[in-house]
């Protein structure tokens, strides 16, 4: 009953809290009336009644309060004029205001991002039914089990056939990217398409949305199709009518068997427009089992565990080493799909989200720094409140209110710059991590990153205030103009809240450091070409429109007309570009020489189609012999040029040119020796290139040769007048990915560059947030000694010494933070070298010049403080 | 010291309230006043404590009140019991009785009359 009516009365009173108001105060005015009003009947004169009835209310005011209280509405009243009153202090104090909301929103936003993209990326499960059965199968050889190769499709068929630890397994035809000329005349543009095995929607577990997969029995380049979403609604406008329609691709009618569900994405390829049968007619290759080109998924059965899988597909290995003498060391190993994918971006995610920590625990530092110098300006103004009648419980509420505004601010902005972070980390990243482009912010994180900026706001802001309650208000009012004993404990505190800053971003700068050094190092490997001033792109010639001699005669006039060119020196074509990655690795024999057909000879050699001046265009060197020529065609016997490697290795002490080797199927005469090319970027080298004639090669398959023009003028005109050439030769076709060599090759090193440009950010604002806090705790330390410097200075001192001391305080506490910032270094050279190339994790450059660019941002910093101590006037202090 | 108006026993502020409105109904200035009447100008009831003792007793449930016109003719608020009131009021007189009684006892020293053990 009364607390029923308890609790009415307090609804109540927030609801009528202005009614209440008004009727309070014209109450207590009617007592204050009827006090004064007896006074006079008592002979006072009726100023001093007044007088007297207002001191016996014992301050109008204050019994508004206890009523408000008694009330239980007292909060909001004052919360509203707490609020208010925060708002103007903050107004009065701009700069402060947005330093903190600033270091807020920076710390919210980046880290709110950055842990949505590793949640994203790392511990999001698979998009798809039971993800953890899914895995992925490598190649290997037996005795190389590190080895993760593509798998032959005489392997996989066995596979297929024979594994019952699988309920189904796929092949992705991933070996070089398909694609496919869609539309006609201007409006002709190239899609992606994947070719993959029968089984494949049904390991991810997802089945078109309308019409049906593909069966085994269309596994032989059946001219069917499985349209993606958006494709479908492209080209048929989303008509459910599409099944069974025809979609010309590359010149050909294909059926379109079904349509993948909106936002379904491969496992291990990104945007694919279109999905088409792979061809796995056994036989159809000349290498048979020792082919290597698919990619292998598969599913496992309920029951069974990885490991049980991977015991029986090491069974059916040995079986097979016995069945094919080509492949006796091939085998095979079982990865979770997860980790396959996102292993290699599993190391550059980890380290950035350790460089984001690091940052929010600085920013977490600065916030302190900022709150607690402001709260030592305002000690006295407390003292001084409290002195004047506040109550401690009030004071401290109105601090903490001033940082509840103050973090709700910089929460607001947080979120804005979370948002924009986020887009600019799936710009940065996309292409170089998988599954970022399904990034999104993630709530959990998002209010996680808000608790924890909002709370340490709110600790850091309460402290002072707590203290100052705890204080009495006499004795820092006494202090007054004199260097406050209290200030020098928080100054120790806030000096080494400055040094942790100085550590935490001097191990981010040896982060970025280490990694611009090996930047610098992977740009002086040789690579064997000259990539600058090479514009790279794709040309494919549709089957159906161009046989094997017709994409023989075009690649080669095309080469011809772009070398025509103003300014172009050379043109031609490759099959795969330099220092991409290893392609068509076929075993390759010599059939002459010391080594005749001696397994010793033998090398895993890199094979490539070329077109055109392809060895003039990307600037690789001929050693002996001869280029190719217009002669080398179908009508001679086969012809190749081979690598100063592969020439050591298969023919050492003799002239290669002449000899004779075996590789792609036939023997192959040599007629040049060229110069070696890396593997990839960071000058990787294989056992050796054989390079084909495309002329002679053409009928092999379409080798959808890459282009390469080099020129001495600019790329992006070069682009314009080769898209012109080409129309000039079939508008039908597609000038597809334009981009300078320099470029394709960085391609490979994307997720090194991603983690660099991450890193190199945090470093910055790590080293502002650094640079703010010995700034901030230099100038308070002036501030807080100003009498001192004054006295000095009347004693003789000079501005110099002055200057001198104030930087030199600032330079010890940088010198001890770069001290234990160099231990946290040591501590995570580990984790950094797996992302560094050809320098130490402890390179002794790097680490030098980290500290000197800390040194010299902390002299900048120290500088300011330094000069404003020598500006203090001795009369005016020590008045 | 004494003859000065003297601080309210803590707790016993609400207790003479509910007395004194057990009479009539009456606005806060009259409360004040007619306490210290009946007090003999012992106790002083300062606004400060007053009236956030009539919220309190308000939001008990003990009180109700209503705006009304004054013998002056100026707007007063006034507050009067409610029968939860009066009962608080009986609660309260029976313990004070019974306290003070013992209080009494224990400050003029002398044994209960039956409980003294020689």
């Amino acid at each position: 009953m009364s607390a029923l009516s308890d609790i009415i009365e307090r609804v109540r009173s927030v609801i009528f809290r202005r009614r209440d108001e008004r009727e309070l105060a014209e109450e207590l005015a009617f007592h204050a009336d009827m006090e004064a009003a007896q006074l006079e009947r008592r002979g006072v004169s009726r100023a001093e009644a007044r007088r007297r009835s207002a001191l016996a209310l014992g301050g109008l005011e204050r019994v508004k309060d206890d009523v408000r209280d008694a009330r239980g509405t007292r909060f909001l009243h004052d919360g509203q004029r707490d609020v208010a009153f925060a708002l103007r202090t903050l107004a009065r104090n701009p700069g402060f205001a947005a330093v903190a909301i600033l270091t807020l929103a920076v710390g919210i936003g980046g880290t709110t991002a950055v842990y949505s993209a590793v949640d994203a990326v790392l511990l999001q499960p698979l998009p798809y039914q039971q993800p953890g059965q899914l895995v992925r199968l490598y190649y290997t050889d037996v005795r190389r089990k590190e080895d993760r190769g593509v798998v032959t499709p005489v392997h996989f068929l066995d596979y297929r056939q024979s594994m019952s630890s699988f309920s189904s397994v796929a092949a992705l035809f991933l070996y070089s990217e398909s694609g496919a000329d869609i539309g006609t005349g201007d409006a002709v543009r190239r899609i992606r398409i994947l070719p993959v095995s029968a089984d494949y929607f049904d390991v991810v577990r997802v089945p078109p949305t309308i019409g049906r997969p593909f069966g085994p029995d269309e596994e032989n380049d059946a001219p069917v199709v499985v349209l993606s979403h958006a494709l479908w609604k492209q080209q048929f406008g989303g008509n459910p009518s599409a099944v069974g329609k025809s979609l010309t691709m590359n010149g050909r009618s294909y059926t379109v068997a079904g349509v993948m569900p909106d936002g379904f994405a491969d496992p291990l390829a990104g945007a694919v427009d279109a999905w088409v049968p792979g061809d796995l007619r056994p036989g159809r290759d000349p290498n048979e089992a020792d082919n290597h080109y698919l990619s292998v998924i598969a599913r496992l059965r309920p029951d069974v565990t990885i490991a049980r899988a991977q015991a029986e597909l090491d069974r059916l290995s040995k079986t097979l080493a016995e069945r094919y003498p080509r492949a006796k060391y091939a085998s095979a190993r079982l990865d979770p799909l997860k980790e396959d994918i996102v292993g290699n971006s599993s190391k550059p995610l980890e380290i950035m989200l350790g460089a984001v920590t690091l940052v929010l625990v600085l920013i977490c530092v600065n916030l302190a720094n900022l709150l607690l110098v402001r709260g030592s300006d305002r000690a006295r103004e407390f003292a001084l409140r409290a002195a004047l009648g506040a109550e401690r419980r009030r004071l401290v509420r109105q601090t903490l209110i001033e940082s509840l505004t103050l973090a709700v601010a910089g929460d607001v902005a947080g979120i804005a710059v979370a948002y924009f972070a986020m887009r600019a980390i799936v710009a940065i990243g996309a292409g170089s991590i998988p599954r970022l482009s399904a990034l999104t912010l993630e709530p959990r994180l998002l209010v996680f990153s808000l608790a924890v900026a909002s709370l340490s706001a709110l600790g850091f802001g309460l402290l002072p205030a707590l203290r100052a309650a705890r204080t009495q208000p006499g004795d820092i009012l006494r202090e007054q103009g004199r260097s406050a004993t209290s200030g020098g404990v928080q100054m120790r505190l806030r000096q080494w809240l400055v040094v942790s800053q100085v550590a935490l971003a001097f191990v981010l700068l040896v982060g970025a450091g280490l990694l611009i050094a090996s930047f610098q190092r992977i740009r002086e490997v040789p690579l064997g070409v000259r990539p600058e001033g090479v514009l790279a792109f794709e040309l494919h010639l549709p089957d159906a429109r161009y046989d094997s001699t017709a994409r023989a005669r075009f690649y080669e006039t095309v080469a011809e007309r772009i070398a025509a060119l103003p300014g172009v020196v050379s043109a031609g074509g490759v099959s795969k570009l330099p220092a991409t990655g290893d392609f068509n690795i076929w075993g390759t024999t010599p059939l002459t020489g010391p080594l005749a057909n001696a397994d010793r000879g033998n090398i895993a050699g890199q094979n490539r189609v070329v077109s055109g001046r392809y060895f003039d265009a990307v600037g690789i060197a001929l050693l002996d012999g001869r280029l190719f020529d217009e002669h080398d065609d179908v009508t001679v016997p086969r012809r190749v040029i081979i690598s100063r490697a592969a020439a050591e290795r298969m023919f050492p002490g003799v002239r290669a040119v002449g000899q004779s080797l075996t590789t792609g199927g036939g023997p192959r005469e040599i007629v040049g020796v060229v110069a070696d090319v890396a593997l990839d970027p960071q000058g990787r080298s294989g056992e050796g290139y054989v390079y084909h004639p495309h002329r002679q090669f053409a009928g092999d398959r379409n080798w959808s040769l890459v282009q390469v023009v080099r020129t001495t003028g600019s790329l992006d005109q070069l682009q314009g007048e080769v898209r012109r050439v080409i129309a000039s030769l079939d508008p039908q076709l597609v000038m597809y990915k334009p981009m300078p060599l320099t470029e394709a090759i960085g391609r490979g090193e994307a997720q090194r560059v991603f983690t660099l440009q991450l890193l190199t950010t945090f470093a910055c604002v790590a080293l502002g947030l650094a640079a703010l806090g010995l700034f901030g705790v230099l100038s308070y330390g002036v501030r807080l000694r100003r009498r001192e410097f004054g006295i000095r200075m009347a004693l003789g001192a000079n501005g110099g010494s002055i200057r001198r001391m104030v930087l030199r305080e600032g330079m010890v506490v940088t010198a001890i933070g770069v001290v234990i910032g160099l231990l946290g270094a040591v501590a995570l050279s580990r984790v950094l070298a797996s992302l560094v190339f050809g320098v130490s994790t402890l390179d002794p450059r790097v680490l030098a010049s980290a500290a000197v660019f800390m040194a010299v941002v902390a002299a900048f910093a120290a500088y300011l403080p330094a000069h404003r101590a020598t500006s203090v006037e001795p009369s005016s202090v020590l008045q | 010291m004494a003859g000065e108006p003297g601080e309210l026993l803590q707790g016993t502020l609400e207790m003479m309230v509910l007395k004194t409105l057990s009479l009539e109904p009456m606005h806060g200035w009259g409360i004040a006043q007619r306490i210290q009447q009946m007090s003999k100008d012992v106790f002083l009831v300062t606004q400060g404590s007053l009236y956030p003792a009539l919220i309190r007793m308000k939001r008990r449930g003990w009180l109700t009140t209503s705006w009304r016109v004054t013998e002056n003719s100026r707007r007063a608020r006034y507050y009067e019991l409610t029968p939860a009131g009066r009962r608080q009021l009986g609660l309260e007189e029976a313990s004070w009785l019974r306290a003070s009684a013992a209080v009494n006892w224990v400050m003029t020293g002398r044994l209960l009359p039956d409980g003294g053990r020689a």
